[in-house]
């Protein structure tokens, strides 16, 4: 089994050797072709020996669990069907590939397509010998998606191709996902995924049987082309010409095929079963035969030709007797070879002539007596005249609608008139095409095909002669295995010419022979006005291209507007919630009593003060006033921080907003005069626009203040002291990690995961930010335009840029100059600032150190740093300061932070802990009674990153260039 | 008290979103400021409140008994903890807001928020 295994795996192993462009240059073409020829050769000799194994009822296993809990194996089941079908797909597959090997003008093409066929063969086998439904499902998608590269193979230059491919993807496609939700359903019904355990399973009286049957139907037809889907098939012809022998005649399309009969014996014999595929198949047999005899195309005339017989084929699969599985069997090998071998010939007549209209065709015959004679014993076989395995094919077809038991006469006088309009179909192909005098003088152009192709076509066409002669001893065994039921097979009935189902072959014969004599006169009818599926399909793509038209209008760009839609639905949404579930907002327990009145007055002081800032930075119109309104807005709450009693967290939140207000007012100082100007007096275009934003405002912030009081009230609270949680951290903390800070403990330890994370975030908000303003590559963002132009403009920006650096070295050397002055540049300033970094880095590594025990942690001492940094700028401005700072590289601080975090929190790791487990190294370490431990890496991670990053950020917003871009403009 | 934290996160919420339906840019990025500061005090009124101590614990009565005790009425932790974060995040984003803000102004030569509608199909 794992060589059978290894072995079926060779195309897959092929397609990766040769998709490599140095494997495909290294073998040349015909090293390709020699090395996948020989490779499928061999993997058909093997399947053959295979088949005395399986030849008993035996089966061939495989079980791989890949996520049992959803059922997912990857499982092979191989019993004598699925070989049979492998052995179609590698046989059909060695004329294919050597085929391909003189098909293609282009070496380039001919590698692209070879990558493609191995691919396909994998799915296809993968999708025959599957024994899992999903594993089945997986393959069924692979051969999908190939088809749909296939047939859009020169879809770079053809709209039919693109729009060929399309179609067949959307309708095969649709199908998958009909068949997904139909075994996955009929999986349930059986409880398991397993192909072995749903066969041994009678699902005919499940109560879900009509559900799973009608998708798994969907499916299969789909697939195999069935009316009314069958249109993707014509329309998939843009296809190579071994494409469409291969996937769109001998195999693919025979998935669905091959579905019905694999799961025939649990769901087959019901009256929904045999209705639905009796009544679809006939309807498709007959019109395909139809639409086949007016198709002057080859190779629309051959699809047309294989949906009919694929019609043929679902219907046979209907019949309520073992004969139809018989013949249905049968009919797939015969229509596999002999459809195959019609397909390539339309391939080298195409590349022999340059045309394929059968209306400028014919008198081939002299110039291609070996095609003539190849094309001859096809179509023959396709006509079904004995004594080619066709023959065989078409007397077990007859036979097994023969009106017994359930069966009326309907199935069976639509298949004799379908199988005279094939018998015309044939002469047609074979008579007109070689044989009947030229009407054109298309011969100039003409090439004589290479010999590869007329070798690879011909064995195919020998093989129906050879299967019907040698029925016997080379057919019968691979049918019996297939089949396991009793049956009989022959060429020529036992009865001789008394036997109805040969009389019957025979009239068929002449009558075929009849219409095709006639043809003069039909071939001249306007086209049938049979309705096809494609004007439903044709109409669906419309509507939903008018309906994509219609929701585009919405779309008007301003992102205003959008911002507008999203939160007043959010707003209406939960209101409209509100009313749907019944008052979920249930406020009893509220409380505005004052704990402490004193510092409660405070703190409401504060909150007016936060709240009248606020409204500030909207009624401010002037964007400094703003900025400065936000700054107290922040401080206030800074205070409240404080009076929270939250140390910590006041610290931080000072620091940081000190520094935000720094950074506000240089970017805005940064931004176009002229551009503030214009936005400032903009007015509002209508009046209720401001009533419209107050009211989503007002709405969105009730819906807010009103979630944050139920959360107030649904706190639980246990003891008059503190929620259990804020307890358990302050009961353990000390016992935990040795420090009294509880809040330093959650953030380095507790939550210390979020921590990294978060400071994570940080360093990249800082990193994008210095990519934005300073890089060159961020250019075409900034600008939007194109890449050379840029490269014009940076020479210029950057020569610019350079020659300031020099006037700045210049007036270095002036102590004292007006800009210097511009800048706030005393000697006094200068002094103090310099003074201030260092004093600051004392200040940072204090809290740093004793971050356990005091309030200040990484966080401050990063900003604290920060701010200096900050200072620094203004007061040096950027070139001095960036001298001065040339220790000092921002990027690197961030990077050494961020892995000093990460090599802190894995360490334990290393020594069988856990990740970020807490070590404590010393509990106290004089002189100053520190604490010792991993956390205090940590907090070093955190002061890095921190103060890395706003380095970053003082130097992005400080960067020159820009300035002077502005000038320029 | 805590109701009030809780219905002053509502007032500032609405602040913060008017700003950022307004059409200058810069008013926008300070939208989300007020936003930011807004959530901060939303996890303060969900902390417990009536506390007059810091979350700092006695070691030396700790060492005693096994076990720390707080001193006084401790305040919440764990919120001071979340906060303590999440107001360093909102300066990066605030910063990285107010860089792509410059950036805008350059590209669309706009500080006008209806004015940048490459979306527009």
């Amino acid at each position: 089994m794992v060589e059978f295994t290894l072995i079926s795996s060779l195309p897959f192993v092929l397609a990766l050797l040769i998709v490599w462009p140095p494997v495909r240059a290294l073998l040349g073409r015909g090293g390709q072709t020699l090395l996948l020829t020989s490779a499928i050769a061999l993997m058909l000799v093997v399947y053959l020996g295979y088949f005395p194994y399986v030849a008993n009822d035996q089966v061939l296993k495989l079980d791989l669990p890949w996520v049992e809990a959803l059922g997912l194996h990857f499982t092979l089941y191989i019993d004598g069907l699925a070989l049979l079908f492998g052995t179609i797909v590698v046989g059909i597959g060695v004329a294919v590939t050597l085929y391909t090997g003189f098909y293609f003008d282009d070496d380039q093409e001919t590698g692209r397509f070879y990558t493609l066929l191995m691919a396909f063969t994998g799915s296809m086998l993968l999708l025959v010998f599957a024994g899992n439904v999903l594993t089945l499902f997986i393959a069924w998608e692979l051969t999908s998606v190939i088809s749909f590269l296939l047939i859009s193979f020169k879809g770079a230059k053809s709209e039919a191709a693109r729009v060929g491919a399309m179609r067949a993807l959307i309708i095969t496609g649709g199908g998958g996902l009909a068949l997904i939700a139909g075994l996955l359903i009929l999986s349930a019904a059986a409880g398991s995924t397993q192909f072995e355990t749903i066969l041994n399973t009678d699902l005919r009286s499940h109560p879900w049987y009509m559900g799973f049957t009608v998708l798994i139907l969907l499916g299969c037809f789909t697939k195999s082309a069935q009316f009314p889907f069958h249109f993707w098939l014509p329309g998939g012809m843009t296809a190579p010409s071994p494409a469409s022998a291969f996937l769109h005649s001998a195999t693919m399309v025979k998935a669905g095929v091959y579905l019905l009969l694999r799961l025939e014996p649990t769901l087959g014999g019901s009256a929904l079963w045999i209705n639905a595929l009796i009544g679809i198949g006939l309807i498709t047999m007959l019109i395909g035969a139809l639409f086949a005899l007016q198709k002057r195309d080859l190779k629309a005339l051959l699809a047309y030709s294989t949906i009919s017989q694929l019609g043929a084929l679902v219907a046979l699969i209907g019949m309520p007797e073992s004969a139809g599985i018989k013949a249905a069997v049968i009919g797939v090998l015969a229509h596999a070879l002999y459809k195959a071998a019609l397909f390539l010939m339309a391939g080298i007549v195409e590349h022999s002539t340059g045309t394929r209209n059968l209306d400028k065709l014919g008198g081939l015959r002299p110039l291609m007596p070996g095609a003539a004679v190849i094309t001859a014993l096809a179509c023959l076989s396709m006509a079904g005249f004995p004594p080619m395995l066709g023959f065989v094919g078409k007397e077990t077809l007859l036979d097994a609608a023969q009106p017994e038991g359930l069966l009326t006469t309907v199935p069976l006088i639509v298949m004799i008139i379908s199988s005279i309009l094939t018998v015309a179909v044939s002469a047609r192909f074979a008579w007109d095409l070689f044989f009947a005098p030229a009407k054109a003088d298309h011969h100039e152009h003409f090439h004589r095909p290479p010999l590869g192709l007329i070798i690879s076509t011909g064995a195919l066409a020998f093989m129906s002669l050879i299967g019907g002669v040698l029925l016997g001893p080379l057919i019968v065994p691979l049918i019996d295995a297939a089949v396991q039921k009793e049956f009989t097979l022959y060429l020529f009935p036992p009865e001789g010419l008394a036997s109805p189902v040969f009389q019957t072959s025979l009239a068929v014969l002449a009558l075929g022979g009849g219409i095709f004599a006639i043809r003069r006169w039909w071939l001249t009818w306007p086209d049938l006005p049979i309705p096809t599926g494609n004007q439903a399909y044709e109409w669906v793509i419309g509507a939903v291209n008018t309906c994509g038209d219609l929701l585009l209008r919405t779309q008007n760009g301003k992102l205003r507007h959008y911002l507008i839609t999203i939160l007043a639905g959010l707003a209406l949404f939960i209101i409209l919630l509100n009313f749907a579930l019944g008052n979920l907002v249930q406020l009893r327990n509220l409380n505005f009593a004052f704990f402490n009145p004193p510092i409660d007055a405070l703190r409401i002081v504060l909150i007016l003060l936060a709240i009248i800032t606020g409204l500030g930075a909207i009624i401010l119109k002037k964007h400094l006033m703003a900025a400065i309104s936000l700054s107290i807005m922040g401080y206030s709450v800074g205070g409240i921080f404080l009076l929270e009693p939250a140390p910590d967290v006041a610290l931080v939140q000072i620091l940081v907003e000190t520094l935000a207000t720094v950074l506000i007012i240089i970017m805005i100082a940064r931004l176009s005069a002229k551009q503030r100007e214009a936005i400032l007096s903009v007015r509002f275009n209508h009046r209720y626009s401001v009533i419209r934003d107050v009211v989503i405002a007002a709405s969105i912030g009730t819906v807010v203040g009103l979630f944050a009081l139920i959360a107030v009230e649904n706190r639980p609270v246990s003891s008059s002291i503190n929620r259990p949680i804020a307890l358990h951290y302050l009961q353990n903390t000390y016992r935990d990690l040795k420090i009294t800070d509880t809040v330093g403990g959650i953030v380095t330890d507790y939550r210390g995961t979020d921590t990294v994370l978060e400071i994570t975030v940080f360093a990249m908000a800082a990193l994008g930010l210095l990519t934005l303003l300073t890089r060159p590559e961020s250019r075409e963002l900034i600008y939007g335009k194109a890449v050379q132009d840029i490269d014009q403009d940076f020479k210029k920006q950057v020569r610019l840029a350079e020659q300031a650096e020099r006037e700045y070295e210049k007036e270095l050397g002036v102590a004292q100059n007006e800009r210097a002055e511009s800048r706030m540049s005393t000697p006094l300033t200068r002094k103090i600032a310099a003074l201030v970094l260092p004093f600051a880095l004392l200040i940072s590594a204090a809290h740093v150190l004793y971050s356990g025990v005091a309030p200040g942690d990484g966080f401050t001492a990063g900003v604290v740093a920060g701010l200096a940094v900050a200072l620094w700028y203004v007061v040096y401005g950027y070139f001095e300061a960036r001298e001065r700072l040339n220790w000092l590289v921002p990027g690197r601080v961030v990077v050494l932070g961020l892995v000093l975090t990460l090599a802190n929190a894995i360490m334990p790791e290393v020594f069988g802990g856990q990740f970020l487990e807490h070590i404590t190294l010393s509990e106290t370490w004089s002189p100053a009674g520190l604490h010792f431990a991993s956390t205090l890496f940590f907090e070093i991670g955190i002061f890095l990153t921190v103060f890395g990053g706003s380095s970053i950020i003082m130097e992005a917003i400080a960067h020159p260039r820009e300035l002077e871009e502005r000038d320029i403009e | 008290m805590n109701e009030i934290f809780a219905i002053a996160t509502g007032v500032l919420f609405a602040i913060g979103v008017f700003l950022l339906l307004r059409r200058d840019l810069i008013k926008v990025a300070m939208g989300f400021y007020v936003l930011f500061t807004a959530i901060n005090l939303f996890f303060l009124a969900a902390g417990a409140f009536n506390a007059s101590q810091p979350p700092y614990v006695q070691p030396i009565i700790a060492e005693s008994v096994g076990q720390a005790i707080p001193r006084g009425q401790s305040s919440d932790p764990l919120v001071q903890a979340l906060i303590l974060t999440a107001i360093v995040i909102s300066f990066g984003s605030y910063a990285l807001l107010l860089g792509l803000i410059n950036v805008a102004s350059r590209r669309f030569r706009t500080l006008n928020n209806d004015e940048v509608n490459q979306l527009q199909a």
